[in-house]
């Protein structure tokens, strides 16, 4: 029986893996389908938003990492603000990364649907229907395998992740000596606060590294380990963004850029890759690897989606159904599906760029919220051993604040009408089942102090 | 397990928050076996050298202090916690930890370890007692005195468990329960099979292992008839 709270006595992974698996998570889906809309916006400036956004995603990056080594929890972020506030603010907390992966997957199922179509095309195969049917249907397909097994999704993902580091590891190599800095001039064309609304798009390509948190039982060493694969992943991927959105930029301009929208930087790779043999063009690689990427990371945000909603339903915060395993699967079938009917919804519903945005402004949101639960937690349990402490305190978690709260506002003002109605809509959801839970758990247990042990044989199917 | 998922399975779907006073080898594989379990634990233990062994093991929220302080207590959150158990080698320390456990969280179980004959008045303070030179004597006893006769379980007061394997020489050997009289204070639980509870029609078996609950005032002479 597969079960999120053992502990197996042999941590499996290396500093390698678990920092792979932050990278996995940002590396791919973000770059690949963002980028064109985001210089669309801001023109070649959308650069500089991507180097801001490292560097504002980096003081969090700090408190998730003190967080993690201090706090041996499944669960993420959700589970560091439970330990820190009442229950009302980790409820939000959880609620919003919980949406936050829910829209993330419908952002990876929309990428993954225009590379694929815009792959065939390459091929010269006109793939019939509309985009949106296979977004559909890669969210059913994904959902269905990590409901059926746990085992099969989770294996691989280094591998996965070496593979896309390579695709756009080729494209950088052959794009620099192609790229032209004049491209870059101006920089900033639209302005320079248009950087702003920009940085606030690409956000949600920066957030990922937290599933390293959900993996904490598992990597070897974890009290130095997890803060430093916490901190790599960013530093790696940031690395690697810039450059490819460098190569893009000078190789295709701006302007086309802009144009080609999620589809943007394979179209750049056609401009100077050359043929490879089997593959074909070089575009034909790149839309390969955003293809594959964008199917990775649906993957780890369907699984991210359903821990979250699972830690809920454990701790009372949600249908006690959703924190539980399936009898026969022994996955979280309920949450899996709970988290799949909403991804679903949103990839016919929401238009790619607000689903973008959207996501942006909750990932934005939920890292606020870790800041302050850092901040919260030093002056309320001073003597929490901490093997990893955040430099500069408390200068570094306040300038996470500060930045995120900053580019929430530039985000318009649509997005926040969805999303403070989803806050509403979770608001009465708290209501009504904090009433329906009313007997507290602790008066119904301390009737029975004299409660029998329970046999040894029933310890271990507890659910 | 539960058929009815919505109604009775409030409590038992809910991982525990646990409060661990004192770190050491005890706290520690009581840790162990609860987040196995899948519940949440948070070690309070004053030495700093052993502080950074938890911390590596990375089983639990580890805070540094005396848990007898309240200053140090109410940094493992007892209101939020379902239990706080008090495991640390001294006993007044344990009582201590428990009774500001209570005084901070009314609502908060309280387990303590005591380390001499536990006094009888404990219970009323406190939810659960735990005596480990008990558990470790019952252990110690199934490996001294080896095969043959193994406690299973100390149940309330006088009443003990045992699994007893039956001798050629015992009395009883090869006899239906119907046959044989066992003193007043013993009860056959689960026959040599373990499929099915002691009766009537039991026969005791030779070379063969029954599940016996009995009295400490007759157990002597239980053996005597099982044993020989």
């Amino acid at each position: 029986m597969s079960h999120s709270g053992r502990r197996e006595p042999t941590a499996s992974l290396s500093l390698l893996d678990a920092t792979m698996v932050g990278i996995g998570a940002m590396i791919g889906a973000g770059i690949f389908v963002l980028t064109g809309l985001a210089v669309d916006i801001s023109g070649p400036a959308a650069i500089v938003a991507f180097a801001l956004n490292g560097g504002v995603t980096t003081f969090t990056a700090l408190s998730y990492a003190e967080l993690a080594a201090a706090i041996p929890r499944n669960g993420g972020g959700y589970a560091y603000v439970r330990e820190v506030f009442s229950a009302p603010v980790s409820f939000v907390m959880g609620w919003t990364r919980w949406f936050t992966y829910m829209i993330a997957g419908s952002l990876y199922a929309l990428g993954f649907a225009s590379n694929f179509i815009e792959w065939g095309h390459l091929y010269g195969i006109e793939l019939p229907g509309p985009a949106v049917g296979y977004a559909l249907f890669a969210v059913a397909a994904l959902v269905t395998l990590n409901a059926l097994s746990t085992e099969a999704s989770g294996k691989g993902e280094t591998v996965i992740t070496l593979v896309k580091i390579a695709i756009l590891g080729v494209f950088v190599a052959f794009g620099l000596t192609a790229a032209r800095t004049g491209e870059f001039r101006p920089l900033f064309s639209k302005g320079a606060l248009s950087v702003l609304p920009a940085m606030g798009l690409t956000f949600i390509a920066f957030q990922g590294y937290d599933l390293i948190a959900t993996v904490t039982e598992e990597v070897e060493n974890p009290r130095v380990n997890i803060p430093r694969a916490i901190i790599l992943s960013v530093v790696v991927t940031v690395i690697v963004y810039l450059l490819v959105v460098f190569v893009a930029i000078g190789t295709l301009g701006a302007e086309a850029l802009g144009g080609a929208g999620e589809t943007a930087i394979a179209q750049a790779a056609e401009g100077f890759m050359p043929r490879f043999p089997v593959i074909g063009t070089g575009a034909s690689l790149i839309a390969f690897g955003a293809v594959f990427s964008t199917i990775s990371a649906l993957n780890a945000v369907v699984i991210g989606s359903s821990r979250v909603a699972f830690a809920m339903g454990r701790e009372g915060q949600l249908p006690a159904r959703l924190g539980r395993f399936h009898h026969r699967y022994g996955t979280p079938l309920a949450a899996i599906a709970a988290s799949a009917v909403l991804m679903l919804v949103a990839v016919v519903v929401v238009p790619i760029r607000v689903v973008g945005n959207l996501a942006s402004l909750f990932s934005l949101l939920g890292f606020v919220v870790v800041n302050l639960a850092l901040i919260r937690l030093r002056s309320q349990q001073p003597d929490l051993q901490r093997p990893f402490e955040v430099p500069f305190y408390p200068v570094t978690p306040i300038l996470g604040i500060v930045c995120n709260l900053l580019l929430g506002l530039f985000i318009d003002p649509f997005t926040w009408a969805l999303a403070l109605g989803w806050l509403a809509f979770g608001g009465v959801v708290y209501l009504v089942w904090s009433r329906r839970r009313e007997r507290p758990r602790d008066e119904a247990e301390a009737a029975e102090i004299q409660a029998p042990e329970p046999i040894a044989s029933a310890e271990e199917g507890d659910d | 397990m539960n058929s009815t998922p919505d109604t009775d399975t409030d409590t038992d779907v809910q991982d525990l928050r646990v409060i661990l006073a004192g770190g050491g080898e005890m706290g520690v594989r009581t840790a162990e076996l609860l987040t196995d379990r899948g519940h949440d634990v948070v070690i309070v233990e004053a030495d700093a050298e052993r502080c950074r062994e938890l911390t590596d093991a990375y089983l639990a929220t580890v805070i540094e202090g005396d848990a007898a302080r309240p200053e140090t207590l109410r940094q493992a959150q007892p209101r939020r916690s379902d239990v706080v158990a008090a495991l640390t080698d001294d006993e007044t320390t344990n009582f201590a930890v428990c009774m500001a456990a209570q005084r901070m969280a009314p609502e908060v179980r309280t387990v303590m370890r005591v380390t001499a004959t536990p006094d009888e008045l404990y219970e009323e303070y406190v939810d659960g007692l735990v005596f480990p030179e008990r558990l470790g004597a019952r252990a110690a006893t199934n490996e001294i005195a080896g095969g043959g006769v193994r406690t299973i379980e100390d149940v309330a007061g006088d009443v003990e468990i045992v699994e007893i394997e039956i001798t050629e020489a015992a009395p009883v050997a090869g006899k239906r329960l119907d046959e044989v009289r066992l003193p007043r204070g013993t009860l056959i639980i689960v026959d040599y099979q373990g499929n099915r509870l002691g009766g009537p029609d039991t026969v005791l078996e030779v070379g063969h292992r029954y599940v016996v609950a009995v009295e400490s005032d007759v157990a002597d002479e239980v053996m005597n008839l099982m044993r020989g």
